[in-house]
């Protein structure tokens, strides 16, 4: 079954309505309420996932996810813990190359090519598809040579000169030039969590990929630096596809447009972030987002 | 099933007697730590202290200077090496001393003897520098002979019985002489660190095997650092996990656990006899000690690289960093204090073996110095072995002086490494 899970991108911007009147006992009294960000107009579909599996070993991770995740978007994946969403967003790098004895079957296409086809290579792959992490993984080297480093190895930048308006504008663009500007020698592993989490986002932009994926990425920070990160992904939503896991119910309500449940392996429920949090249609995703398990 | 009602005072009480064994506890072993430590410190200082008592006086010798008229009629020009300068000067000194000698020379040999060889050397060379000295007077610089030189540093006493001694009562009496009249000198003993080995403690220096100690050690380093931390790279990075994998880890493990001497047969009949490098050489040397410091190197490189975080390595990989540029630009440069420490341990233990050198020869009499990994040579712990065993009591200091020599090597060996480590270390 082919599910089109994504509807035609709405052209109406005035979507606050629904969500500052929910109606009585509706569930979305029980969570935060999705800010002005949550919402806008989803674009065309750029990752198919069709009959997605991934096995570790003899053990099913992921069961059969059949995902359409729009560009220009942010796309939410929540879930409890090991529910098979960071499992998930990894098959869509094929950073579950790295791991032995990983398998991973299924369709995955972006743009309607198979990335899991043999003519594409990873490494070329992952120049398209940059990802950002958990913990925040700076390089142990300074602030420049970590936004250059993309540029460099993929051979993107012809001078000195083209490689410093890279990295002028992949920090402006992570909000982060005007903190780093004047130590751009030093060690990025210097900076705090939050500006290394910037500061990995800038990396990761640095090659100018067409999606990002991130795992989590505010975990590690305090809500001041989450909420930068937030507004950074809101940004950064007018030019990338962006897919992002996490554990908080608030995070996906505000910084996401389409939220998918996972549970157990198996995608339970996707749609618009508002539909999914004022109202589910199924009864384990209304449990989750209300904090009844997870 | 019996309810027991526990107060909270009996809470607190349990409490405070478990904080009290806790405490004693630690501050038990915190005792067997500090005497453990103080135990090491203080046999390291015995050890020390026992080796610079017994060789800090090879570090200075003693000379004699002696005027030696180039009596014509003996000193040939054209072959001035075959004169027997030793006699000539002694029985000039004699002479000078106002000592009648008698007719068989008794006293002239037993006078010689008090001269290092290297008198006639000296000699020979300046009047082959310089013919027209023949007729002249010269002022010749030797060292003393080994007994001479013992008993100037006192470790030859004329309290010994005479027959218990090297030296005869006259012979004592001559050294005083010569010593009294300001012609023997006591000063640092350069050849200690200027000469080969030789068969006469005088003349004995370390710099042959020092050099040869260098050589070996330039080949091993060569061979066996990047061998041993390119394959502990492929192992841990590349190799695709599996029994075959495991098998090699194992018998990595294993190899660093076999003795050294099967190293140097495995040497003998691989490079000498089969490969018919040269015997003796510090290239055979250097071979063996490398594969012997491979197993080393390999586990240190390995942990090493296992310790760095893997997300260093997920970021590079993320970025699209191939696996080889992942690993060159980002795992092994994180790892290379640890390759550091895994190099240092293993070159300084490849420094001080002595087992396989036996078996390709190093362990033998190499008097001069390579200038070549060819060429024969010995090495600084077989020479300690040799000297140990040589007869002479004067190489005795000089075992202990050569174990000081091996020390330092050694410690400038480590300090260089430790400051290379140390610019390559970096923070995450």
């Amino acid at each position: 079954m082919k599910l089109n899970l994504f509807r035609a991108p709405e052209s109406d911007h005035g979507h606050k309505a629904p969500l500052d009147a929910p109606g009585e006992g509706s569930p979305a009294m029980a969570v935060p309420k999705a800010s002005h960000r949550g919402g806008g107009p989803v674009g065309p579909t750029k990752i198919e996932a069709r009959d997605v599996s991934v096995f570790y070993g003899a053990k099913q991770a992921l069961h059969e996810v059949t995902l359409d995740i729009p560009d220009k978007t942010v796309t939410a994946l929540i879930g409890p813990s090991g529910c098979g969403k960071s499992t998930f967003l990894r098959t869509m790098n094929r950073m579950n190359d790295t791991i032995p004895g990983c398998k991973v079957t299924g369709r995955i296409e972006m743009d309607g090519e198979d990335i899991n086809d043999r003519s594409v290579d990873p490494v070329l792959l992952r120049a398209r598809v940059g990802m950002v992490f958990q913990k925040p993984n700076p390089f142990p080297k300074t602030i420049y040579e970590n936004v250059a480093y993309g540029p460099r190895i993929h051979g993107l930048a012809a001078s000195k000169s083209e490689l410093d308006g890279v990295v002028e504008a992949s920090l402006k663009r992570a909000g982060l030039w005007e903190e780093v500007a004047d130590r751009l020698h030093s060690p990025g592993t210097g900076l705090s969590g939050g500006q290394q989490q910037r500061l990995v986002i800038a990396r990761a932009i640095a090659v100018e990929p067409e999606v990002i994926l991130m795992d989590e990425p505010c975990s590690a920070l305090d809500p001041i630096a989450t909420a930068k990160i937030e507004e950074l992904i809101d940004e950064l939503r007018e030019r990338y596809c962006i897919v992002i896991v996490t554990h908080s119910m608030a995070q996906a309500a505000r910084v996401s447009q389409r939220t998918a449940f996972f549970h157990l392996g198996r995608l339970v429920e996707t749609g618009d972030t508002e539909e999914i949090f004022t109202n589910p249609r199924e009864r384990r995703t209304l449990d989750y987002i209300t904090g009844r398990f997870g | 099933m019996t309810e027991t009602r526990v107060t909270s005072e009996m809470r607190a009480a349990r409490l405070r007697a478990g904080l009290k064994r806790r405490y004693a506890r630690e501050g038990r072993f915190r005792l067997y730590g500090l005497l453990a430590i103080g135990l090491a410190v203080g046999f390291l200082l015995l050890l020390l202290g026992r080796i610079i008592e017994q060789g800090h006086t090879a570090f200075y010798t003693h000379s004699v200077t002696v005027p030696v008229y180039m009596d014509p009629a003996r000193v040939d020009r054209a072959y001035p090496q075959g004169t027997n300068f030793e006699l000539l000067v002694a029985e000039q000194q004699l002479a000078r001393m106002g000592i009648a000698d008698d007719a068989a020379g008794t006293k002239a040999t037993a006078l010689r003897s008090l001269f290092s060889s290297e008198l006639k050397f000296a000699a020979a060379a300046r009047i082959q520098s310089n013919p027209e000295l023949i007729g002249q007077t010269v002022p010749i610089t030797a060292p003393v002979s080994d007994d001479a030189d013992l008993y100037f540093k006192h470790e030859i006493s004329r309290d010994t019985p005479a027959d218990q001694r090297r030296l005869s009562d006259e012979q004592i009496g001559w050294l005083d002489r010569m010593k009294a009249s300001g012609q023997v000198k006591a000063h640092f003993n350069s050849g200690l660190f200027t000469k080969g080995d030789s068969t006469e403690p005088e003349l004995a220096g370390v710099l042959g095997a020092v050099v040869g100690s260098a050589l070996m050690l330039l080949v091993t380093a060569l061979i066996a650092i990047p061998l041993g931390v390119g394959a502990a790279l492929y192992l841990e990075e590349f190799a695709p996990r599996g029994r075959i994998t495991d098998l090699i880890e194992v018998n990595i493990n294993n190899l660093a656990a076999v003795p050294s001497i099967i190293y140097g047969l495995l040497g003998l009949a691989l490079f000498i006899n089969w490969m018919h490098l040269p015997r003796a050489s510090p290239l055979v040397g250097g071979l063996v000690l490398a594969l012997m410091a491979l197993p080393t190197i390999i586990i240190a490189t390995r942990s090493s690289l296992k310790a760095v975080p893997p997300s260093i390595r997920e970021a590079a990989l993320a970025m699209g960093a191939s696996k080889t540029q992942t690993v060159f630009q980002h795992t092994l440069p994180l790892a290379m204090p640890g390759v550091m420490t895994g190099a240092i341990i293993s070159m300084a233990h490849a420094l001080g073996e002595t087992a396989p050198l036996l078996l390709i020869g190093m362990v033998s009499f190499i008097p001069g110095i390579p200038s070549a990994i060819g060429e024969p040579s010995g090495a600084l712990p077989s020479l300690v072995y040799i000297w140990e065993n040589a007869s002479e009591r004067a190489f005795h200091e000089r075992t202990a002086a050569a174990i000081l020599v091996l020390l330092a090597f050694m410690i400038v060996m480590n300090a260089a490494a430790i400051f290379l480590r140390r610019r390559f270390e970096r923070r995450w």
